[in-house]
């Protein structure tokens, strides 16, 4: 049968539903942006153990890698990396208390503080990494 | 004098007997006050009249007229025009099977209604005895009060998990809600054995586009969330004892 | 009607001989909640207090030596191996997976996760007690 929803032509879905940007409101956003972070996050995580294996290659392996990472390019990463943690983080917070059932009338309010926190990481993260 | 404004509908169609799916376009006269409804029952009227529709009761009460103007799930009969900039594309509700055109088949919000109890009457508040200006007149004793959920589906369309059908979805969970809070003599146990499920209360992602787009003030995403706080509270005391599921009773 | 709904409604109820979603869910608003404090230590102890941010080869086995900085890293891996698997659970499950799929991803996600945190112990205990 026949269903609609982002269909183009062939009726073929172009992206899963939770990514149909269409005629959304704040809340999706916010579940996208969680769950976008989210899966970044993951896949940093690997990276990162990836990464520190060149420890067990010895000390200088290791530090020709640190060296490597003082580049801008990498600080620049790492200056999005703290904000895509503080964002799942606490956004996250506000899932986590909300979708107990706790502060559930005052939500609006949460996601309010949740961006004012992370804004505020962020300008501490992008001071002290780049300056 | 200057012509009147025109404003360009782009309106999905699809019947049984076509491939694909395809978008018409409709160029239509809009008045300030002209909503979507009123649009699409005049290309009825003078310019296609294989288009079809669904619609009731005119007023936004009844839930029928339910699809999405721009992406966005509304009742077309109470959506103007006016402020929706041109063109505007018409579609019908999300993650249903269409039935042809704008008119899906609604049997996905009825069948996740039925397990949870389908509450209708709203026993705790009755109009007429606190309320000074609602008047039962001579024939009733006192003015019942119906549920706010209309039935229509909206929120089904807008929330990103509910294309599946395992999914209890929005409409079901706000009125399991409404059950347990209110049991008017239905077997709370049951109905809350059946939302403490990985498709039931906990597959929601607290996008809360149910609540944005629900044109009867129901609240869903409010509602699945307190939904499992009862959950928790009835739960977790036994779940540092026990990691699986009884049997409800 | 009431055929359908048994059909549509039966996979809910295999979900009984299962740990309960609850149970998922609490566990991923500890792990989280952990995770706040966790990585928010971890990202002062390992960036922001070392000069440049980035600890040398000899700094990076000092520092691990330490039996607090081994349990809280021990920790945090554990944390963070969890609830980015148990995140990544959830998005696929959005994607329809049916009967045998959904066991066969909930399982190799969980062997993906006893993997990566064996991987990472093993990691930390070659650094502790071999560097």
């Amino acid at each position: 049968m026949m269903r609609a929803g982002l269909r183009r032509g062939d009726g073929r879905r172009l992206v899963p539903r939770w990514l149909d940007p269409h005629g959304r409101h704040l809340g999706t956003w916010a579940f996208v942006a969680n769950r976008l972070t989210g899966l970044g996050l993951v896949v940093y995580l690997y990276l990162h153990l990836v990464i520190l294996s060149t420890l067990l290659r010895g000390p200088e392996a290791w530090d020709g890698l640190v060296e490597l990472f003082r580049r801008p390019v990498f600080l620049a990463f790492d200056v999005l990396l703290i904000v895509g943690l503080a964002f799942h983080g606490f956004n996250g917070l506000r899932v986590a208390l909300v979708g107990s059932g706790l502060l559930v009338d005052r939500r609006k309010g949460l996601l309010v503080a949740a961006g004012i926190l992370v804004g505020l990481v962020t300008l501490v993260a992008a001071v002290r990494i780049v300056g | 004098m200057s012509s009147p404004r025109t404003v360009l509908l782009k309106v999905f169609r699809y019947g049984p007997d076509d491939a694909a799916p395809r978008y018409d376009q409709f160029r239509v006269p809009a008045g300030p006050r002209t909503t979507v409804l009123d649009a699409l029952l005049a290309i009825r009227r003078r310019q296609d009249p294989s288009l079809t529709v669904r619609h009731s009761c005119l007023h936004g009460s009844c839930g029928t007229c339910g699809m999405r103007v721009n992406g966005r799930e509304v009742l077309a009969c109470v959506t103007r025009l006016d402020g929706l900039g041109d063109p505007v594309v018409v579609e019908p509700l999300a993650g249903a099977a269409v039935a042809g055109d704008l008119v899906v088949d609604m049997e996905h919000v009825y069948r996740r209604l039925e397990p949870v109890g389908r509450p209708l009457v709203r026993a705790s508040e009755r109009a007429g005895k606190n309320d000074t200006k609602a008047d039962p007149g001579p024939l009733l004793e006192d003015l019942e009060r119906f549920e706010d959920c209309i039935e229509c589906g909206l929120c089904l369309s807008a929330c990103p998990v509910a294309g599946d059908p395992r999914f209890l979805g929005p409409a079901a969970l706000a009125a399991a809600e409404r059950v347990l809070e209110e049991p008017r003599g239905t077997d709370g146990r049951a109905v809350l054995g059946l939302v403490d499920d990985a498709h039931g209360a906990w597959r929601c992602h607290l996008a809360f586009e149910c609540s944005a787009v629900c044109p009867a003030g129901v609240d869903p995403g409010g509602a699945i969330m307190r939904l499992r706080r009862r959950v928790l509270a009835d739960r977790l005391p036994r779940l540092v004892g026990r990691y699986h599921q009884e049997v409800p009773s | 009607m009431a055929t359908r709904t048994e059909e549509d409604f039966t996979e809910a109820t295999r979900w009984r001989r299962r740990p309960r979603p609850t149970f998922a869910w609490v566990a991923q608003v500890v792990s989280g909640v952990l995770l706040l404090v966790l990585l928010t230590a971890h990202m002062v102890a390992q960036h922001f207090v070392v000069d440049g941010g980035l600890r040398t080869y000899a700094d990076v086995v000092a520092w691990i030596r330490n039996p607090v900085v081994f349990a809280v890293e021990a920790l945090l891996l554990v944390c963070v191996t969890w609830h980015g698997i148990a995140g990544v659970h959830a998005v696929l499950l959005d994607l329809g997976l049916r009967g045998r799929a959904e066991r066969i991803v909930a399982r190799v996600l969980l062997d993906l996760a006893v993997a990566t945190i064996l991987y990472g112990l093993w990691l930390l205990y070659m650094l502790a007690f071999r560097g």
